[in-house]
């Protein structure tokens, strides 16, 4: 699903207009990019949590020449699903 | 752990953000939210944009031991949330300013600092500390000036780059430079431009000896078709010499057995016998198909012969009685309906040499 038909659905839910839809969902995105990025988890209730972690450096391997060469460190967004939301899907 | 920001913490930022009230933020999260359940549920996936995408992924089942008993158990699939975040936002991500990582970060920031300045510069800069350091130690100052004259060696190569011989003279001061530079490792400043500067002496190097190797092999090309010809042309000589030499003795020879010999004649309609039975072989030829089959991801044409052959070394059979919709027999496209022809016994029959050459035949035959 897209982010247009998300919106569209959840205009058929609320009382929102599409517009006000749309700005709402781009502030949140951007007030939890921000959060993310000053190192916060971000809480998403029902269906679970954001976090950006840090991948550590680690050794590499060329598959063709077998040559070693180390991958840096860096961070990367993890997301860990609610368990509820988790045993919900597993069976779909 | 990392600090949270708390479902209320969003929906109170959200409020004060877009000016609306704590409720109808409320509800929108709320709506949104189980919204994205629902699609994940029905679509299996959500893309949010400014954020990335929810995806529901499968896992396969699969076999497992138990590690107490040793027991073989089977876990089955099952579907995973996975979160795969937008290209923009995992660059910015990558980058990184957690909490974890900010000295981190200053340290990342100084060195795209220092790779922004000219290398000619940082070479400077880098034997002045050199030097400074040196005076620092209470070293005689002659040691300074060939550090600092080196670089200078270095500046010219930069700016002008010639082919191998100056690239080979450049790379022994750096030699030399590398042990005066060692008091220096205590200072990041001077070890990261050193380590950028090596690279580019290396793609320097590469460049060189692979324009090296593009001649040689232009070269190597341009003599074999030379070479090529003029050998043809004196095989071509050498063989209709040869030729003409054999029928003069096998007329000869026809003469001398004209004589007599009942038995030649025998071996000779023998030899006929074989030979025709090698042609016999050398046309691969069937009249009823087992099946056809559709090709799924990541079977083969040889896998195909052992399922209905026994053996995968009959594939040629199969990709001969495909020629018309396999080109290449190790580039076979998913999807492609096979055929799969009904084989003889003596088709199937590896301890016949005439069978093997037969499949030698098929396989190469384009």
């Amino acid at each position: 699903m897209l982010t247009k038909e998300l919106i569209g659905q959840v205009v058929n839910t609320t009382k929102l207009t599409k517009k006000n839809a749309e700005q709402l969902l781009a502030t949140t995105t951007a007030i939890m990019r921000e959060n993310l990025l000053a190192g916060k988890a971000v809480q998403l209730q029902g269906i679970g949590s954001l976090e950006m972690k840090e991948r550590k450096a680690r050794t590499i391997v060329h598959p063709r020449t077998g040559e070693r060469s180390i991958a840096p460190s860096k961070n990367q967004l993890v997301f860990k699903p609610v368990g509820n939301l988790k045993d919900e899907l597993k069976k779909i | 752990m990392a600090e949270k920001l708390s479902w209320s913490d969003l929906r109170r930022a959200l409020a004060a953000r877009a000016n609306v009230s704590e409720k109808e933020a409320n509800a929108f999260l709320t709506a949104l939210n189980a919204q994205i359940i629902e699609a994940l549920k029905s679509d299996k996936q959500v893309k949010i944009n400014g954020l990335g995408t929810f995806k529901l992924q499968a896992v396969a089942t699969r076999k497992s031991v138990n590690v107490k008993t040793g027991e073989e158990i089977t876990i089955e699939g099952y579907n995973k949330v996975a979160f795969v975040p937008e290209a923009g936002v995992k660059e910015l991500v990558e980058k990184g300013s957690g909490t974890q990582s900010t000295e981190h970060r200053a340290q990342t920031d100084n060195a795209a600092k220092i790779a922004d300045v000219d290398p000619i510069q940082k070479l400077g800069a880098q034997a002045e500390e050199i030097v400074d350091l040196l005076g620092d130690l209470g070293q005689s100052p002659k040691e300074e000036e060939p550090v600092v004259e080196e670089p200078k060696a270095e500046e010219m190569v930069v700016e002008e780059p010639k082919p191998e011989e100056t690239v080979v003279v450049v790379e022994q001061p750096e030699v030399s430079v590398q042990p005066a530079e060692e008091p220096v490792a205590e200072d990041p400043k001077a070890e990261e431009p050193k380590q950028e500067e090596k690279p580019k002496k290396k793609s320097h190097f590469w460049r060189d000896t692979l324009i090296c190797v593009v001649v040689l092999l232009i070269l190597l090309v341009v003599g074999y078709f030379f070479l090529r010809e003029q050998i043809s042309g004196w095989v071509d000589s050498i063989v209709n010499g040869i030729h003409e030499k054999t029928e003069m003795q096998a007329g000869e020879a026809n003469e001398d057995q004209n004589a007599v010999s009942f038995e030649d004649e025998q071996n000779a309609a023998g030899s006929v016998a074989t030979n025709e039975s090698d042609a016999e072989e050398l046309e691969f030829t069937y009249t009823k198909l087992i099946t056809t089959e559709r090709l799924t991801n990541g079977s083969r044409l040889a896998w195909l012969a052992r399922k209905y052959y026994g053996s995968p070394v009959y594939w040629p059979y199969i990709y001969a009685a495909n020629r018309d919709r396999v080109s290449d027999p190790d580039m076979i496209t998913i999807g492609t309906a096979i055929r799969v022809p009904q084989l003889t016994k003596e088709q199937l029959d590896t301890t016949n040499t005439q069978v093997i050459r037969l499949l030698d035949k098929l396989q190469r035959a384009n």
